[in-house]
């Protein structure tokens, strides 16, 4: 490529050089990347339904679900505890919860005390109560995530098994999934500085447990199941029984089932 | 064309700049991003792998401690998990091989914590008002000597 | 720990969208505001822009370079931060801040050197030693100053401009998106949002420039042209006439309708947010602005050049204030409700010497000053001696000097 090394008045060099030059080295860089690109590709290229996990459990044969009897909880918080030890929760954030509430004519009072790990004190509320109950809250695992929507670098995910993730090796903590969930369910790890949240217990699925949060329940409130399994209990209750889902109207399509929900739950 | 030189000038430094710029994030990318879905398909196994599963479930101490699963078996806490008022297996056990001793909570707000009579607990669920259940002063211990943990009455 | 009244959901306490949050749109709004002045003369032709055209670009540009700076200093892994790049997932509109930013940079870049290019040439003829090789490499080793090279750059600024000037409102316009599109947050979910961000985009970016421009006219001591002082009040009035529109129809609509979250938004405007929204972005950044941009605009022909400048200025200074409190409003209000639309939190308050704290916030917005005095020691923005009245405000010029 020709180069002016000193500058004059309005010096030129024939009409096309400059436009010939840049075409040639333009081309040459064009073409060596794409060469680059293809071969980058190939290598990594693989069968999209191939399983990730090994060890006999292939992800593919799996959906699973969740259902929660909001009548039989007790407020015990033996889940809240058993998820933080079991996941390393961190002290204040929670990746499942209770919440009470106590419901009058003149109106309603929720309550959460520590997620309910302790359990939960007497209730003061000055209301004329009527009803009262207890409602389990975790991540929702939606179908339609608003989370992994958002996410800006892909570190969220939905895997073919239905369980909503995050890869803490990707994660930038930039928080916008955290607005993003209509639960509530996601936070940012003060040490990791990276967005967590319930996980099912993937750890533990993929061997053929339960979720630890299900495992210690002792009222049979929380169960979990898998929708591709014929005879299972919680595909029977989805499929049969009159369930309900938190905020309907938002159409995540959250994969946590309620039987027995109230209005006053959002 | 002579006097747009200088745009084909600055043309050419962007294409550098652009082919640059596509090069080098092709190396950055994770391996095993995309293959199914926008995310790093490698961490899928990191999270099945993230930690030993710490809960085991009642079944796994039934082994060692055959007279407490008996009379849990045969009394009202059938449905109560071991791991509940204990602590999780992994905190006694590791290895096949005991690590150290299971906790032990003999406070009464253990018991208060399913048992006490609050709003939002079923009718039906058995739970009291503990001041007017409890003849002593509430403090450590005080339930034990009327129910036995591992299979209390009724 | 922060106090809730009534129920919020445990995970929901947390603020993590601190005041780098709030800066960010504040930043990229003065950069697509001072976009859109600039071109209103490289796109528009608007004349009376003329002298504040390199101005405005050159302070869109330094704005520009350190747009990125609040979102790295937020992020819980700023090392990462360039996996927007690497990775983004296309269905997050924050995904396309990489791409959008970078485009936009490169934009700018070149519209800079097209524009200075000539200045750029003389001072690598006239200078010796490393600054001429500077200038040299500056100017990409071509020196055609002829008036066809010329024209040709005039051409490409107006394609650059015309490019820009949309690409510049997506950059701020995604922003808008972000929160906009958020359903779970009803202070949030809004179409509006994103026409409401570039609206008032345009209002602090013309506003910055008024109080620039007055202070660089009082540094070079040459008057303010009175032209362009009321072309750009009647700019100001006129997006902040829209902007005020559009944020009060949204409160009003919700109003209205009285759907679900209703209850807490009222509840927010009226204790959490009653400063911030209704005192300073509603009345003083409001109302009052309004009202004196209208007396510059309506009463233009009768009033002094003092006044109608010190008017100016006043009425600028008080809408950066609005345009602050009115991110400030959207983003930390919208994180004070909890998503159990039961609670609120205790307001925020940011730290003075943290990472995301008051102090860094100061400097983030200094520091397009100081770039920009670092810009015009290399490629001066204005040229001394040279005429920087435009024909028309020549003529004007000498009807005010013969009347006063």
């Amino acid at each position: 490529m020709s180069e002016e090394t000193r500058p004059a008045e309005g010096e030129t060099a024939p009409c096309d050089a400059g436009r010939r030059d840049f075409l040639e080295q333009g081309i040459r860089l064009a073409g060596g990347a794409v060469v680059f690109l293809t071969s980058a590709r190939a290598a990594a290229s693989s069968a999209p339904s191939e399983n990730p996990l090994s060890g006999g459990y292939d992800w593919n044969e799996h959906r699973y679900a969740y259902v929660i009897d909001t009548e039989k909880c007790i407020g015990c918080g033996s889940c809240v505890r058993a998820c933080r030890a079991e996941n390393d929760v961190p002290a204040g954030f929670y990746r499942t919860w209770i919440e009470r509430y106590v419901v009058g004519p003149e109106g309603s009072f929720v309550d959460s005390p520590s997620g309910g790990i302790d359990g939960f004190p007497p209730a003061q509320t000055g209301i004329a109560a009527t009803k009262s109950f207890f409602v389990p809250k975790m991540c929702m695992h939606c179908k339609s995530t608003p989370c992994v929507q958002v996410c800006p670098v892909g570190a969220s995910y939905r895997t073919r098994d239905g369980v909503v993730m995050v890869d803490d090796k990707s994660c930038i903590g930039c928080g916008y999934c955290v607005q993003a969930c209509p639960y509530g369910s996601r936070f940012l790890n003060p040490t990791t500085h990276t967005a967590e949240k319930c996980t099912w217990c993937y750890h533990r699925i993929t061997k053929g447990l339960r979720p630890a949060c299900v495992e210690v329940c002792p009222t049979g409130t929380r169960m979990f199941g898998d929708m591709k399994k014929e005879d299972d209990p919680v595909r029977k209750i989805i499929e049969r029984e009159r369930v309900g889902i938190l905020q309907p109207h938002l159409l995540t399509e959250p994969q946590c089932f309620y039987l027995h929900l109230d209005k006053e739950v959002r | 064309m002579e006097h747009a030189r200088h745009v084909f000038r600055v043309l050419l430094v962007l294409v550098v700049a652009v082919a640059a710029f596509v090069l080098g994030r092709a190396l950055l990318v994770p391996k095993s991003y995309g293959l199914y879905g926008a995310y790093r398909a490698d961490n899928v196994g990191e999270q099945a792998r993230v930690r030993e599963p710490r809960h085991a479930g009642p079944e796994s101490c039934a082994g060692c401690h055959a007279k407490q699963a008996q009379a849990r078996a045969a009394g009202s806490h059938k449905a109560v998990s071991c791991e509940i008022c204990h602590a999780p297996l992994s905190v006694h056990v590791q290895g096949g091989a005991v690590k150290a001793k299971m906790p032990v909570d003999r406070s009464y707000q253990l018991c208060a914590r399913c048992h006490r009579k609050i709003a939002g607990r079923p009718e039906k669920f058995p739970q009291v008002v503990l001041d007017q259940h409890v003849p002593a002063a509430l403090e450590e211990g005080v339930c034990l000597p009327c129910h036995d943990p591992h299979s209390p009455k009724p | 720990m922060p106090e809730i009244t009534g129920f919020a959901f445990p995970n929901d306490i947390h603020v993590h969208w601190s005041l780098m949050i709030v800066m960010y749109p504040y930043i990229t709004g003065f950069v697509a505001g001072s976009f859109i002045v600039t071109s209103l003369y490289h796109v528009f032709g608007r004349q009376e822009f003329k002298p504040i055209a390199r101005l405005s670009l050159a302070a869109s540009f330094c704005f520009l370079l350190i747009a990125a700076l609040p979102l790295q200093l937020h992020l819980g892994h700023p090392e990462r931060g360039f996996n927007v790049m690497i990775t983004p997932n296309f269905s997050s509109a924050m995904a396309g801040f990489g791409l959008l930013y970078s485009t936009y940079l490169v934009i700018v870049a070149l519209e800079v050197w097209f524009v200075w290019r000539q200045d750029i040439i003389e001072s690598a003829r006239r200078s010796r030693g490393w600054k001429r090789t500077f200038y040299a490499v500056l100017a990409l080793g071509t020196y055609d100053t002829s008036r066809e090279a010329q024209e040709v750059d005039h051409k490409v600024i107006t394609v650059l401009a015309g490019i820009g000037l949309p690409m510049a409102c997506m950059l701020h316009g995604y922003v808008g998106f972000i929160f906009g599109a958020i359903k779970a947050n009803p202070w949030w979910s809004s179409p509006l949002m994103p026409v409401i961000f570039l609206l008032s985009a345009a209002v602090s970016g013309i506003a910055l420039l008024t109080v620039v421009y007055q202070a660089v006219s009082k540094m070079r001591r040459v008057p303010a042209e009175a032209r362009l002082v009321s072309a750009m009040a009647r700019w100001l009035w006129f997006f902040l006439i829209l902007t005020i529109t559009l944020e009060l129809l949204e409160i009003i609509m919700l109003g209205y309708e009285k759907s679900e979250p209703w209850h807490i938004i009222s509840e927010l405007l009226t204790t959490r947010l009653e400063f911030s929204f209704i005192t300073v972005q509603m009345i003083i950044g409001g109302l009052i602005p309004m009202i004196l941009l209208g007396i510059v605009v309506m009463m233009n022909a009768y009033l002094h050049e003092r006044l109608r400048n010190a008017l100016s200025v006043a009425s600028a200074l008080l809408l950066l204030l609005q345009v602050f409190s009115m991110r400030w409003n959207v983003v930390i209000g919208g994180q004070l409700l909890s998503k159990s639309l039961r609670g609120l939190r205790s307001p925020y308050t940011p730290e003075l010497f943290d990472r995301e704290g008051v102090l860094v916030a100061l400097a983030l917005f200094i520091t397009p000053f100081v770039l920009l005095w670092v810009f015009d020691r290399i490629l001066p923005i204005y040229k001394p001696g040279e005429a920087e009245r435009s024909p028309a405000g020549e003529a004007q010029a000498r009807t005010d000097a013969a009347r006063a």
